[in-house]
């Protein structure tokens, strides 16, 4: 192993971080190198490789990835954004925009949601202030109210009225104080009013703190989530590549989810299988396979332990700090790699990297890297990433190098110079850069190129340069990579709710990355595998360009040429994005309980109330349905399809004409295709029409989704109630089990914390909370995709059944049931509205 | 709001509008989450349009660079230029360094830059009132500009010099003055907090320059290779030290000896390093015939259980003989002697037919057989 024979000047500056927020200037610049490395270049030049190669670029066969593999069968939900989070209004008199965590609102949104739970254990211990039964109560006492008069006088209350309601908290109309209520009132005040939101309280803001802070950065994803095997592509956790002595007959995985390590075996023919499973009850936040000796690996923990790990011996822990190493950072995260030597390795938090010995004494160790002046780091600089880079052979870099990568920068650090990097770059990601691949160099003698991702689905690539004594340093400009929302070009136009639908998927976080350089052909094809949050593998392929120019001739173009998409390419979009949208919108998480309406119905009974519309309203109230043009006795409007009017012939109009020629018009045939396409599909636009003969264009074009999907219910109704048919069972029937459920797993651990700190008795906290704590563990990992396939399969029949169509609901309830999104589209026909803030955090 | 009361309290920031509760508690500070915190506040003052503009344009430089549009980000650098006339006087303050950072970068790679546009714009960017890089970066440049001009007191500031120190002794020698040559490189090998690669320049220039390193006196070259070892055990100069130790009179320096061998063969990178195997391989004849079994077991002790598979495993036996016949050579005999006649590796090698080999392979079996520490001999 050479040893770098001349590291460049540095300032060694010892301490704690820069008290300055401006990033060290002096590592940015690529002639650096070139000024104060005057060896470097005849170095390189002896060769015969020019290093530092100005135009070493890769191209881009299409301006974006494209979709490898159908979309998954499951609807995806992209979860939580800083809209559901925070609170909008700031003060007036803030100079700058503010916001804080919207506390209240989740409050209140709660204990509307889940009242039932909030106050559940309330009701139990003032049991004997009721009276369950019985019209009248025997007992003289004040203290014990009726329960089904309380009922009967709050009946016609819809609280949830007033939650859409924009006026806020105003008050019910009809509201007026019976006797029994204002007792009740009285009695549960001083409970209801502080107890419920003292516990809950504490618990709902630090789960929202949580929320965001993992909304900002998701740590879970820290090291990617995909492997290319040889010979095939695979969507497993944890990207390991086995090398050197690793690379034995069998090739070996490390898998990781947030409670289980597995080590995997894979070959070439068969399904990798698993070879050992290993429980983590801290929760495991990274692995590594060993790429000196088969089928070891290490192991870390939120503990702060970190263990080897081999299927022979076992578990053997090395290094147990539950304190951070650098400095005290609350965050729980770990990591651990191998290092040159196969009994050294580093252990990795946020403050900084150590070496440890594993033969040595237990806790001694060698700071690699420090979260401060050393590296020049920033003031709330945090490592997020680190990775043993090493890797012998020809042609390669130093084995002992070790990528470490914070919010700002990315650092290459030689484990034998700790501390002071031997490179540095500010990478300048928009998102937490967690997914980095270090390829082999395209040819012999070339830059090694690595891939850096950030989560928000950002991608670039650097060259590193670097054999024998010569430090490793930057070889050309980085180059940014198109990322998946570069596609959305591909994609033919659509209406606005699946542009947004399509928009989002598009724009889901990337949590894996696998690249492999393909040098067989004459140019070096560089092939990228991207994996998001919504299970979507994605793929492109760029080649490399070395510009042939010498840098004292200057072409007669330096704009780098643009791709563009061709027909296969789009075809391919097309046709996954019809896959995408034939997959059914995800079901409610929620719906609002709702009180039986059948009292209310039989009053209106006695009343006869003549007209078709107040027949029509009885009618689907009776029916739990939603009321339908067609029950008001409307007749549907024949619309022609919109096209360019003939009018007078102003600029305007022909470019709106021209317009119309292009994607529109595309877009209008494919409409006119899926709704009077051959085959099929005519009859089942026949048999809905027969079903519902009210069907106007604008429902017809809503319906795009349900085309060929199977038909949910024998009872067709509105399209746009369909795909999310109502949950309608009244909450008091509901079991723990059901809302457990229905419940958002997002919630579900507040929800916990909260039972386990209420005094319930009886036997329901522990199955409550066991059902709650596995669906929650198995919707931790981050194998999504599979959890939510599971747990769909698991989900109660009143999903998407006749059963929750026939159970009791009124029109309100169902409404209701109907996610506020879908209908504002409806309503409003356009415009790619942002969702509500869901009922959750 | 969860802290509203707090808000109305505390000072409101005047720098940073993402300084809100809704920062992350840990003190982190992460560059996307104004973005996060704009997308939803909508009151409070917005930035001013001069601000926007400018920050739009600085990112689209950035993109531009990161595409290798040069020309277009040199377009959007001429606009950006403007900051400069910020009524913000932290901006103000800030701009000529990124002006500069990307201005030079533009230029380095522009393909119609030359060094005369270098120049120019560097002259510009210096005639600029509010010229002024932060304070760390400043004192760095000081530091670095006012010393190079004198080498001997720039090699005392704590840091990394190696070029500056190297081309020091390069002109003290060239002058004849090797004590000072001397002197300058023990003072950085041992002076400030990092003494790694000061070290090793200064063996390296040792060797260079002197070029009869194994003939001085042992007791100094001792001592650095001494350090040298403790803290870079995989240093490619170990292998100097080791015929330094084997060349010595004391026993102890013939331990240590073997020690350094097998501490440069634990490392990925020296694994098929074909001289430090032969040394390895005719230490061991020499050191078992000179019946120090022990020190050979102490060492492999330590080893046994991990370099089994990490050097003679039957992948590394096929790999190797295929790779380097030389090299697959000298560790069969070395895997012979540590693990026996039975091991994978000694056996795949062993059996191999070839012409060359054909009478070094009849000696190996019969010294594995001999000194093996599995099977001592009689």
């Amino acid at each position: 192993m050479d040893f770098p024979s001349c590291l460049r000047p540095t300032l060694f500056m010892t301490g704690p971080l820069g008290l300055s927020d401006v990033p060290d200037t002096s590592f940015m610049c690529s002639w650096r190198d070139a000024l104060t490395l005057p060896e470097s270049l005849p170095q390189s030049s002896k060769n015969g490789v020019p290093h530092l190669a100005k135009g070493l670029l890769w191209e881009p066969d299409t301006p974006g990835p494209l979709p490898l593999l159908p979309p998954g069968p499951d609807p995806w939900d992209p979860g939580l954004t800083a809209q559901d989070l925070l609170f909008r209004g700031a003060p007036k008199f803030r100079r700058q925009p503010q916001a804080v965590l919207d506390v209240t609102e989740q409050f209140s949104r709660f204990l509307w949601d889940h009242g039932d739970i909030a106050f559940a254990s309330l009701g139990k211990l003032m049991l004997e202030n009721f009276k369950l039964e019985g019209a009248r109560s025997y007992s003289k006492k004040k203290t014990v109210v009726s329960v089904k008069r309380i009922l009967e006088d709050l009946g016609g209350h819809q609280p949830w009225g007033q939650v859409a309601s924009e006026k806020g908290w105003g008050g019910c109309p009809w509201a007026y104080f019976s006797h029994r209520q204002r007792r009740f009132s009285i009695l549960g005040d001083p409970i209801l009013g502080k107890s419920v939101s003292n516990l809950l309280g504490e618990l709902l803001y630090e789960e929202l703190a949580m929320r965001w802070e993992q909304l900002l950065l998701d740590d879970a994803f820290t090291g990617g989530a995909l492997a290319w095997l040889p010979g095939r592509t695979s969507r497993i956790r944890q990207l390991v590549y086995p090398a050197g002595g690793a690379l034995d007959k069998l090739s070996l995985l490390a898998v990781r989810s947030d409670y289980h390590c597995a080590l995997w075996k894979v070959s070439r023919q068969g399904r990798p299988a698993p070879l050992q499973v290993l429980k983590v009850e801290k929760g495991a936040t990274g692995i590594n396979l060993s790429p000196h000796l088969p089928g070891e690996l290490v192991v870390c923990s939120r503990s702060g332990a970190v263990c080897l790990w081999t299927p022979h011996d076992g578990l053997q822990q090395i290094y147990k700090d539950p304190e951070t190493l650098v400095f005290r950072d609350p965050s729980p995260w770990r990591w651990a790699d191998f290092t040159a030597h196969p009994r050294v390795l580093t252990v990795g938090d946020r403050t900084g990297v150590k070496i440890i010995d594993t033969q040595g004494p237990p806790g001694c160790g060698l700071l690699l890297f420090r979260v401060g002046a050393e590296a020049s780091c920033q003031k709330g600089e945090r490592v997020l990433l680190t990775q043993y880079l090493g890797e012998c052979g020809p042609d390669s870099l130093q084995p002992t190098l070790h990528l470490i990568c914070t919010q700002f920068s990315l650092y290459l650090m030689d484990e034998r110079l700790p501390l002071v990097p031997v490179l540095k770059w500010d990478h300048s990601l928009p998102s937490a850069p967690l997914l980095a691949q270090l390829l082999p160099p395209p040819r012999p003698g070339c830059a090694r190129p690595l891939l850096l991702g950030g989560q928000g689905g950002q991608l670039q690539l650097l060259h590193i340069t670097g054999e024998g004594a010569s430090t490793p340093r930057l070889a050309g400009p980085p180059q940014s990579l198109p990322s998946r929302s570069d596609s959305l070009s591909a994609f033919p136009l659509l209406e606005p709710r699946s542009q947004w639908q399509l928009q989002e998927r598009l724009q889901a976080p990337t949590i894996g990355l696998a690249a492999t350089i393909l040098s067989s052909s004459s140019t070096p094809v560089l092939s990228l595998f991207q994996l998001s949050a919504a299970g979507d593998v994605f793929h492109q392929r760029l080649h490399l360009r070395e510009d042939p120019r010498p840098p004292s001739d200057p072409g007669p173009d330096c704009h780098a040429p643009t791709a563009s998409w061709s027909p296969q390419a789009t075809a391919c979009c097309r046709r996954w994005l019809k896959a995408l949208l034939e997959v059914p919108p995800a079901p409610p998480v929620w719906a609002a309980p709702t009180f039986s309406h059948r009292r209310l119905l039989s009053f209106k009974e006695q009343q006869k109330v003549e007209g078709k519309v107040p027949e029509g309203l009885r009618a689907a109230m009776a029916q739990g349905r939603l009321l339908q043009q067609r029950d008001l006795g409307l007749l549907p409007t024949a619309e022609p399809p919109p096209g360019p009017e003939p009018g007078p012939k102003d600029e305007l109009s022909e470019r709106l004409d021209a317009a119309w020629e292009g994607p529109m018009a595309a877009w209008w045939e494919q409409q006119q295709d899926r709704t009077s396409g051959p085959g099929r599909q005519p009859k089942r636009h026949k048999r809905r029409m027969q079903l519902s003969n009210t069907f106007s264009s604008l429902s017809g074009h809503l319906d795009l989704s349900g085309a060929t999907s199977p038909p949910h219910s024998p009872d067709w109704t509105s399209p746009v109630s369909r795909p999310r048919s109502p949950v309608t069972l009244p909450s008091q029937e509901l079991t723990q089990d059901l809302w457990a459920q229905g419940i958002p797993s997002e919630r579900q651990q507040t929800l916990r914390d909260y039972m386990a700190k209420l005094p319930l008795q009886g036997n329901t906290p522990e199955s409550a909370s066991a059902s709650l704590s596995q669906t929650s563990s198995t919707r931790a990992t981050p194998s999504r995709q599979r959890t939510l396939r599971d747990g769909t399969a698991e989900l109660p029949p009143h999903r998407d059944t006749p059963e929750g169509a026939t159970a009791p609901s009124s029109q309100t309830s169902s409404i209701w049931a109907t996610p506020s999104r879908q209908l504002v589209h409806v309503l409003s026909g356009s415009q790619p509205h942002r969702k509500k803030p869901r009922m959750g955090f | 709001m969860s802290d509203f009361s707090e808000d109305l309290l505390r000072p409101a920031p005047e720098d940073d509008p993402a300084e809100t509760s809704v920062r992350p508690r840990s003190g982190m500070r992460l560059p996307w989450l104004q973005k996060q915190v704009e997308s939803v506040a909508t009151r409070g003052k917005k930035e001013k349009d001069f601000a926007q503009t400018t920050s739009a344009c600085l990112s689209f430089i950035q993109e531009a660079l990161l595409k290798h549009q040069w020309q277009r980000a040199a377009e959007y650098m001429h606009s950006y230029l403007q900051i400069l006339e910020d009524s913000d006087s932290n901006k103000r303050q800030a701009a000529p360094e990124i002006i500069w950072k990307l201005g030079s970068e533009i230029l380095y790679y522009h393909p119609k830059s030359s060094v005369e546009t270098f120049n120019t714009f560097h002259s510009v960017l210096c005639y600029e009132d509010d010229y002024a890089y932060s304070t760390a970066s400043q004192n760095m440049f000081k530091h670095s500009w006012k010393t190079s001009v004198n080498f001997s007191a720039l090699v005392q500031t704590p840091g990394v010099w190696d070029p500056f120190v190297k081309s020091y002794v390069e002109m003290l020698e060239f002058y004849g003055d090797q004590d000072g040559a001397r002197e300058v490189l023990t003072n950085y090998a041992y002076d400030g907090e990092l003494n790694r690669e000061p070290h090793e320049l200064y063996l390296k220039s040792k060797l260079t320059f002197e070029k009869c390193l194994l003939n001085v006196q042992i007791s100094q070259d001792y001592f650095f290779f001494q350090i040298l070892y403790q803290i870079v055990p995989s240093h490619t100069l170990m292998l100097e030290f080791h015929r330094l130790l084997r060349k010595s009179d004391k026993e102890e320096h013939h331990k240590l000896g073997l020690e350094v061998l097998f501490g440069v063969l634990d490392f990925a990178g020296c694994t098929k390093n074909l001289t430090a195997w032969q040394y390895l391989a005719k230490y061991l004849r020499q050191i078992l015939m000179g019946s120090h079994l022990a020190w050979v077991q102490d060492e492999w002790n330590s080893r046994k259980n991990w370099w089994p598979g990490f050097h003679f495993s039957s992948f590394w036996a096929k790999s190797d003989w295929k790779e380097d016949k030389a090299l697959a050579y000298e560790k069969a005999f070395v895997a012979g002697i540590l693990l026996g006649k039975g091991c994978r590796y000694f056996r795949y090698i062993s059996k191999q037919d070839h012409q060359d080999l054909r009478k070094k392979f009849k000696r190996m079996k019969k010294l594995v057989k001999k000194h093996s520490i599995v099977n001592p001999g009689p």
